[in-house]
């Protein structure tokens, strides 16, 4: 029997098609699982160990307290978050030195702390110091 | 197509992170002047409504705060502290987690809080 033309051998070929489907579902995974890691908060310097007690005119002192009502006061006066924004921006004018006391209620809770940290930092007040209210048990 | 989607997959990878630690479940606090921290100049703390403290995905008690953070801030002093506590967080848990960094010297803190467009009032 005589051939029919020239045998020829078949070309091996890796199929490609499907590449882009495998490297967009490995991108899909990666952007599900994996996230940008960033650390967003509210900086604060705490008094080292080694530091010691500083005396400071009364005057020169603004004292907020947060109660476990999730209300606040200013200098022992009732006030809202935005209040005492104006209030320390007020005393700030008045005096660029003013350190603000937070006293914190043990049972207050901690995100009304960061809400108080917050309204200082947008009033521009720097000098902040962190207490913990003594209660009587 | 498949150049464009490997180029933008090596980019994810090279620039993102699995995440490691899962610290515990908490809600954030919000606040408006977050400042970004370097990843790698921070060490998390995290604290839960319930009070439990973890530190690098470990639940410590709070006597173990101030040993564990002087060993972290012996390799690196400079290191920044982010505080994870949930905004329900009783504050007496969380000032007798500040008096333990106080005694172990890591004054540094950045209390966490995921960004708020507007202010509370």
């Amino acid at each position: 029997m005589k051939k029919k033309g020239r045998w020829i051998a078949p070309t091996q070929e890796i199929p490609t098609a499907s590449l882009p489907d495998i490297s967009f579902l490995l991108l899909i995974f990666f952007l599900s699982t994996c996230m940008f890691a960033l650390e967003e908060g509210i900086p604060l310097v705490l008094p080292g160990r080694s530091s010691g007690t500083i005396k400071i005119k009364r005057s020169a002192v603004c004292v907020v307290q947060t109660r476990p009502d999730g209300s606040i006061t200013v200098d022992k006066e009732p006030a809202t978050l935005l209040e005492l924004r104006r209030i320390v921006e007020t005393k700030l004018a008045e005096n660029e030195n003013l350190v603000v006391v937070v006293e914190t209620h043990p049972q207050s809770e901690y995100g009304l702390m960061v809400d108080v940290l917050d309204e200082l930092r947008l009033a521009d007040a720097r000098r902040i110091s962190l207490k913990s209210l003594e209660v009587d048990k | 197509m498949a150049d464009i989607s490997f180029l933008l997959f090596i980019f994810f990878v090279s620039t993102t992170i699995f995440r490691m630690e899962t610290g515990l479940p908490i809600t954030l606090p919000r606040a408006e002047t977050v400042v970004s921290q370097k990843r790698e100049m921070v060490v998390r703390i995290w604290v839960d409504q319930k009070g439990q403290i973890s530190i690098q995905d470990k639940l410590v008690g709070i006597g173990q705060v101030r040993d564990i953070m002087v060993k972290i801030l012996e390799e690196n002093p400079a290191r920044i502290v982010a505080f994870n506590a949930d905004t329900r967080t009783p504050n007496r848990d969380v000032s007798a987690v500040i008096e333990e960094l106080k005694k172990a010297n890591a004054v540094r803190l950045s209390f966490t809080a995921a960004k708020q467009s507007d202010a509370g009032g």
